[in-house]
């Protein structure tokens, strides 16, 4: 009796202390951070010597070469443990006088422009380098010189249309077997609802392989390739499932949510994963190789067929709604511009990882919500039609990656 | 109203936009300079920047070692006279190996120093003078100083190891034979101590003095500053294109001497040619006659000469590695020749 009384002027007190009760909660969260202060403070402050071994070695990246007229432009980023400055630039391990803009002073992470003037060829090769005050000179090398595409109205429209030979004509296209799913029988249509699974698993694998891939060539290790692409990702799957909810509680009881719902995450992944084909071919573009460009357009565009048809078979068990089919469609595509600007603008390899990596988790977020569809409607997975459609998919994706 | 879950999705959304967004995009640095800097390219552009000149090329910019007072500084030694009447020149020499010095504009290295400088001081002295060089080795490592020339096995700086933190060692020979020497450090590994700037150079002038003549040394050295084996800079007298942007000031009709050593380590070759003008050229400078009349010789690693030349017209004349990979890492520079009536062209820059 005496507890719950208790228990109750315990409550009461709380409610009335709420807001001091608050500080002391915001107090509590602050004091362990300000004793680790304290304590890196003390360990590594000045007048320390508890960590005074070892050799600290400086690191800059040169992330982005760009040819202008009659000058070459060096993105580099300071990515070693710390502050350095950059001292002499060179063009082919010859000393060229340049500026250095902000300036030349680069704290961790912190990145500048490095402008070289020099009268460059187009098509051939060459490296650039920078030297940091203790001497270490970097390099990058660059296999071919290319003008760098300005965004000039011209380009705009040009990387648009290629945008959407690549996005959003291949996806509608992809959308027209709507009709052909829709009038399939039961475990044919489950059969390719899970074709799509395997389709989608071979996008995701593969858009986490290019993140790592691009992170491996270009990132420095200080990035942690491997790791910034599995945070990305995972953020990504989590952030998607919580819209993924939100979006099915919204559309309430309506028999439709289900199967729209998922097909618009289906969209939106697939969308994001255009992003990145986008940046890969404007990335290609701007860096000169014409013929890899061409290549990756013709190959993202049969590819991407597929994708329409990833989006049409949750929604084929539903009423035909071409407005919303189309808006699907759009949702997936046109991200492919956006990527194709982006790549061919405003290149930058940390991005391009970044974008790969969400694309990857939403794919990966799709795949769930679609087997977990399966599920609820079918009860279990390990259905025969089911499991044949994922390996069919996936091999389906693998023939066509390498055929192309 | 914002559920908690809600509110921490926002802060983390927008915390890792904010991360994402500094590391993609190059820094603004709101203190950008107001005023432009300009520079000016290698084909005379002057091009303008907000940001900092990198340009250890054009630019004056002053650096701890001199190679103005370098180049026509001789220590002939503390002399006195034996009671044979030879001339006894005595010199003290002391190796550090701990300084961090700027070998050019911005540029750090660890230096190990002859008297704190790389190249040591320029030794002189007469053929049959008695050197006796007083050798202290206040540094971390071993070191010795091995003279090229005539002397005795054991005054050779290659077996007598002089060891670190106070070392001392007395080098004593009979100058010879004439001509320009180099000398350096002879402890292993040769190519670090020597790379990091233990050398220096040693003449014998012959009995008969030479001829009249505005003398120089040119030591023609790299620094490999960061340890991949390719050296980064080069240098007539260490500090790269130094002369270029502090010409060096001759006269017209007037007899030029210069000692040339190369102390180029990791490249087999290296080499030194003039414009405007030929010279005479003595290998090792131990004959009096010329063996050449160019305007271009190759030197191997430790290979040394003399080169006299005369200018006939005023003007700006350069010299240079016409391995251009050298010239283009600084081994490149300017003799500014004058009549003797006009102004001193002190600082005279390119461009200007």
């Amino acid at each position: 009796m005496q507890k719950i009384i208790l228990n109750q002027t315990w409550k009461g007190m709380l409610m009335e202390v709420k807001r001091s009760s608050r500080t002391k909660t915001a107090v509590s969260v602050v004091v362990p951070f300000i004793l680790l202060a304290v304590m890196i403070g003390y360990v590594f402050g000045p007048g320390s010597e508890l960590i005074s071994f070892g050799v600290v070695i400086p690191e800059i990246s040169i992330e982005k070469v760009e040819f202008v007229d009659s000058e070459i432009i060096a993105t580099v980023r300071n990515t070693g443990p710390i502050a350095v400055d950059i001292v002499m630039a060179d063009i082919n391990d010859r000393i060229y006088p340049a500026a250095i803009e902000p300036d030349k002073h680069l704290e961790r992470f912190e990145s500048a422009i490095v402008r070289i003037p020099f009268e460059w060829n187009e098509g051939e090769p060459y490296a650039v380098g920078l030297t940091i005050d203790d001497g270490t000179r970097f390099e990058k090398q660059v296999d071919v010189a290319a003008p760098s595409i300005q965004p000039t109205v011209e380009m705009i429209t040009y990387f648009a249309i290629i945008g959407t030979y690549v996005g959003i004509i291949p996806v509608m296209i992809g959308l027209l077997w709507f009709p052909f799913i829709s009038k399939l029988s039961r475990s044919k249509y489950k059969f390719f609802l899970a074709l799509t699974v395997g389709l989608l698993l071979f996008l995701g694998i593969s858009a986490a392989e290019e993140a790592i891939e691009i992170s491996s060539e270009n990132l420095s290790d200080v990035f942690n390739g491997v790791l910034l692409v599995a945070t990305v990702a995972i953020v990504s799957f989590l952030a998607l499932n919580f819209v993924g909810e939100k979006l099915k509680k919204r559309a309430g009881a309506s028999k439709l949510a289900g199967p729209i719902a998922i097909a618009l995450m289906i969209a939106i992944g697939i969308g994001l994963h255009n992003f990145g084909e986008g940046l890969a071919i404007g990335a290609a573009i701007v860096l000169g190789e014409a013929a890899l460009g061409a290549f990756l357009i013709v190959g993202f565009a049969l590819h991407n067929t597929t994708e329409g048809f990833a989006i049409a078979a949750p929604m084929a068990r539903t009423k035909l709604m071409i407005g919303r089919l189309a808006a699907m469609g759009m949702i997936a595509g046109v991200p492919a511009i956006f990527g194709a600007w982006v790549g061919g603008f405003v290149y930058s390899p940390l991005a391009a990882v970044i974008f790969l990596a969400i694309g990857a988790g939403a794919i990966f977020q799709v795949i769930v919500t679609i087997m977990r569809w399966i599920q609820n409607e079918e009860g279990k997975l390990s259905n025969s039609s089911v499991l044949a459609g994922i390996a069919i998919g996936m091999i389906i994706m693998y023939i066509t990656s390498i055929l192309v | 109203m914002l559920t908690g879950g809600q509110k921490m999705i926002i802060v983390i959304t927008v915390v890792s936009l904010g991360f994402a967004g500094y590391l993609v995009f190059p820094a603004m640095d709101i203190t950008a300079q107001e005023q432009p800097e300009v520079f000016v390219t290698h084909s005379g552009a002057v091009v303008q920047t907000t940001g900092d000149v990198l340009d250890p090329v054009y630019t004056i910019q002053e650096v701890e070692f001199d190679p103005e007072k370098y180049l026509r500084e001789f220590d002939y030694g503390e002399v006195s006279q034996l009671e044979d009447g030879t001339t006894l020149r005595e010199f003290t020499i002391i190796a550090e190996d701990d300084k961090i010095m700027e070998i050019a504009p911005g540029i750090f290295y660890n230096v190990w120093t002859f008297n704190g400088q790389v190249p040591g001081p320029t030794i002189r002295a007469t053929e049959g003078d008695l050197v006796r060089i007083h050798f202290t080795n206040n540094g971390d490592k071993e070191h010795t100083i091995h003279f090229h020339g005539n002397h005795p096995a054991e005054m050779d700086g290659i077996f007598e190891i002089v060891g670190s933190n106070g070392g001392q060692f007395t080098y004593e020979f009979i100058a010879g034979p004439v001509g320009v020497h180099p000398y350096h450090c002879h402890v292993m590994p040769v190519e670090e101590h020597i790379g990091h700037g233990l050398y220096g150079v040693f003449i014998v002038d012959p009995k008969d003095a030479r001829q009249q003549a505005d003398e120089m040394v040119m030591m023609l050295n790299g620094f490999d500053t960061d340890f991949d084996g390719e050296n980064n800079l080069y240098a007539a007298n260490t500090i790269p294109y130094y002369y270029q942007h502090h010409p060096i000031q001759i006269n017209t009709n007037e007899l030029i001497r210069v000692y040339v050593v190369n102390m180029v380590g990791l490249d087999p070759i290296n080499n030194f040619h003039l414009h405007g003008t030929l010279y005479k050229y003595y290998p090792t400078g131990t004959d009096m006659v010329p063996s050449e009349f160019t305007d271009m010789t190759t030197f191997s690693q430790s290979e040394r000469g003399i080169l006299e030349f005369e200018y006939e017209y005023t003007g700006r004349y350069m010299f240079h590695a016409h391995l251009t990979e050298f010239s283009e890492k600084g081994w490149s520079g300017v003799f500014y020749a004058k009549d003797n009536s006009q102004p001193n062209m002190e600082g005279y820059a390119y461009g200007s």
